[in-house]
């Protein structure tokens, strides 16, 4: 690849990320959101879970990357397993959310009552990196249209380091589009919040959940 | 929960007759000049239907009056204009289209009438593309007269008058599950988790945020329980035959058996995202219910009575209701200590109840006479036209 | 003497309130029914079927040909044009025609139905794509927002997808 169309595919990649980032929002947004509000209290918790969140997805990408460029163009449209793999990760993606409204944290508390409010023994457990990780890698390889649209585009870059870093640049031009969410950061986490949003992703889960079994016995039907 | 505002009788706070009239007196003309245009229409039941509802609703009005109680009476309209709305709604359809379901080709030509249960849904999509995304017109139609832009001008002015009162005063599907709730005389299931209240939250955080991503107004596709007694999608795939189970299951559950069993309005207070959406105008909103502490026993009446869960053993000790108080007046009614008031906010709680109560009734009954009133009449007329 | 301020605020309010509940029915509705209606609101196109872009005149009656419509973030329908045969009253009892979709001068699809003389009779569409941007179908009525054919107050309208190459799923 000479210089110049490097740097056309550079600012392609950074410019299909920025123009498609609203999609992602709108794909991210039902699992990120009730997600950041089940999370402890506090922006440096939140962000750092939003990272951890962003660098999966990034891995997420970068996984697909080398699938596409391994795979030639013929993967986004034409190929066949494309329903299998949206129905798992959606399905995947259920769990995940379903994991996160009944499931953390799991704060110990004193069995008793006291007064109303219930005692907390010792300080609420920070929550680990494997859920926004998971969340993250899931959402990376939701196979959205915008990210169907980059691995066009990758498969047909001369090499595999190129296409990893279209998707680098993609997903830059698509992170920028995140940082709304840190602004629920701010949002005081109080019972009925944490409380709300765990329910609404155990209804998001079941949105999920039909969206992958429906794809999937379709699939099984009709092929 | 060993009561409830229909079986428990509040002392009497009568008012002497003449002073119930005049009291009265202005909502007899508000309803003269509402129904006016009705008095002159050619067609003798819908003439009959005005004359009917007007007496009605001002009859209603002159009972809260006389007796001081509100609940009672604002429930024989609310339970009329539940019951009575669908059957004017799909006589309409009927006389229109031939059927309550409603195919692809009717919703493409923009014939859907538009229902204020969509609202929350169409913000973040109309703000980001101006696109609304319901099947109806903006502007009303020889076929579709409940278009976009009227309904909405006509909730927005509802609600600058009512905040949350609209699940009271307005809406014409909470009474039907209030007509069930009143049927029996002691609820069967008494125990309720309190967390139930945040449902309604939930499924709005979840519906906003879907139908933002999907541009498609996700609660109408696959969860409002009043399809079942309205109009649906023509069952015509596998999608919309599981639509269809969910809205008469819903229906059935939440709007019939529940309701019976708790003598709660099971849909509104623990399902309906438009509910807690409307909860929100609450806040701007000048009146409220109050509890005042001085007079308060802990007696746990109001909280029995409420309809909806409104108000909390915590809520009673901080002298509020919750964020989800719809104004129906149960509680203040139920308590005999007259610790639960109708109140102004910034005036002092207890002294001016009657004062407030007599402010927003004027208001919120001149708004369900002009609303829900011709939603009655309309029925009633159907009625009267199948009768005569 | 600041209770009895926020006392007289408060009485304010609630006969600002009754004030307007008196204005409803005569001034606000209108008021805000006309500005949600001068908002510069439109209803969905993927329900409206999107804005005309040309006609095209036949002899005795015209073919609307609307702009693509295209998908929404994750709007789950297919892309697809609008196209309107108008007016009904002028249509001939069968249309087997060849039409230019995108305004380039060469036809895109050749669509064949007949136009029953009953507005009751059910109608059936077939859609053969002269190109790889269009899909072709033969379909009934109704199928869904993407590929359909109806009959309207005008004429007859039909829907017809865009390639799977435009689709977002
Ligand atoms: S909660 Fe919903 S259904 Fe119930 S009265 Fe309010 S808007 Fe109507
Ligand atoms: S708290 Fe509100 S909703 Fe509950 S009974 Fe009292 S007035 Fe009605």
């Amino acid at each position: 690849m000479n210089l110049p169309s490097i740097s056309a595919s550079v600012w392609e990649a950074l410019a299909l990320g920025l123009a498609t980032g609203p999609i992602c929002l709108a794909s991210c947004g039902p699992v990120v959101v009730p997600w950041m509000l089940i999370l402890p209290n506090g922006w440096r918790v939140r962000s750092h879970q939003l990272t951890v969140f962003l660098a999966a997805r990034l891995m997420g990408y970068l996984l697909f990357a080398c699938v596409a460029w391994w795979a030639g163009s013929a993967i986004p449209h034409a190929w066949s397993g494309r329903a299998w793999a949206f129905g798992c990760v959606q399905l995947l993606l259920a769990i995940a959310l379903l994991t996160y409204a009944i499931g953390w944290p799991k704060t110990r508390s004193c069995a008793a009552e006291s007064g109303r409010r219930l005692v907390q023994i010792g300080v609420a457990p920070q929550p680990g990196r494997t859920g926004a990780a998971t969340l993250g890698f899931l959402t990376g390889i939701n196979l959205c249209p915008p990210f169907l649209v980059a691995g066009v585009r990758a498969s047909q870059l001369g090499s595999l380091p190129a296409a990893l870093v279209f998707f680098v640049l993609f997903f830059a031009g698509t992170a920028v589009w995140f940082a709304p969410f840190l602004a629920l950061g701010f949002v005081q986490r109080n019972p009925a919040i944490a409380t709300v949003a765990r329910i609404a992703a155990a209804l998001l889960a079941c949105y999920y959940g039909f969206l992958g079994a429906s794809t999937l016995i379709a699939r099984i039907i009709y092929v | 929960m060993s009561s409830h505002p229909s079986t428990l009788e509040r002392p009497p706070a009568f008012r002497r007759i003449g002073k119930s009239i005049l009291l009265t007196l202005p909502i007899l003309l508000w309803s003269l000049l509402m129904f006016s245009r009705a008095f002159f229409q050619p067609r003798l039941d819908l003439r009959l239907a005005s004359v009917v509802v007007m007496l009605f609703m001002t009859a209603l009005f002159f009972l809260m009056m006389r007796t001081g109680t509100t609940y009672r009476w604002r429930r024989y309209f609310f339970v009329a204009l539940g019951l009575l709305f669908p059957v004017g709604f799909i006589a309409d359809l009927i006389a229109v289209r031939g059927t309550m379901s409603i195919p692809i080709e009717r919703m493409v030509s923009g014939d859907t009438p538009f229902c204020y249960m969509v609202i929350p849904m169409l913000v973040i999509p109309a703000a980001l593309t101006r696109s609304i995304i319901f099947p109806g017109s903006i502007l009303p139609t020889a076929s579709n007269p409940h278009s976009i832009a009227i309904m909405i001008g006509l909730w927005l002015a509802l609600t600058l008058v009512l905040g949350k009162a609209w699940c009271s005063y307005a809406c014409f599907f909470g009474g039907i599950e209030e007509g069930f709730a009143a049927v029996a005389k002691k609820p069967k299931i008494r125990r309720i988790d309190p967390r139930f209240r945040l449902v309604p939250w939930a499924i709005l955080l979840a519906i906003v945020l879907l139908s933002a991503a999907l541009f498609e107004p996700v609660y109408c596709m696959w969860l409002c329980p009043f399809k079942a007694v309205t109009e649906y999608p023509a069952v015509r795939s596998v999608q919309t035959a599981i639509q269809m189970v969910i809205f008469v299951v819903l229906f059935i559950g939440l709007v019939i058996v529940l309701p019976l069993l708790t003598k709660k309005r099971t849909q509104c207070a623990f399902f309906c995202p438009f509910g807690a959406f409307q909860s929100l105008f609450n806040k701007i909103n000048i009146f409220e219910i109050r509890i005042d502490r001085e007079k308060c026993i802990d007696c746990a009446a109001c909280r029995n009575a409420c309809p909806t869960m409104a108000i909390s053993k915590e809520s009673v000790q901080a002298g509020n209701t919750l964020l989800g108080c719809m104004k129906c007046g149960a509680c203040v009614d139920v308590c005999k200590n007259h610790a639960a008031v109708w109140h102004v906010k910034g005036t002092a709680v207890g002294p001016s109840s009657e004062r407030s109560r007599l402010l927003f009734l004027y208001g919120a009954w001149a708004m369900a006479t002009m609303f829900g009133g011709s939603v009655l009449a309309n029925s009633v007329s159907h009625l009267l036209h199948f009768a005569m | 003497m600041r209770k009895s301020f926020t006392a007289v605020l408060g009485y304010f309010a609630g006969g600002l309130t009754l004030l307007v509940a008196i204005l409803v029915p005569f001034v606000l509705m209108g008021f805000f029914s006309n500005a949600v209606a001068r908002a510069g609101l439109h209803v969905d196109e993927g329900y409206s079927g999107g804005v005309a872009a040309r006609t095209i005149a036949r002899d005795g009656y015209r073919i609307v040909v609307n702009q693509p419509v295209k998908p929404h973030l994750l709007q789950r329908m297919e892309p697809f044009v609008q196209v309107a045969w108008e007016p009904a009253s002028a249509l001939p009892a069968q249309i087997s025609e060849d039409v230019d979709l995108d305004g380039d001068g060469r036809p895109d699809v050749h669509l064949t139905f007949a136009v029953p003389a009953d507005a009751k009779e059910p109608l059936q569409v077939n859609v053969a794509s002269l190109n790889d941007n269009y899909q072709s179908f033969a379909g009934v009525e109704n199928e869904s927002y993407s590929r359909l054919v109806m009959r309207t107050d005008r004429g007859i309208m039909v829907r017809v997808p865009l390639s799977r190459k435009f689709s977002t799923r």
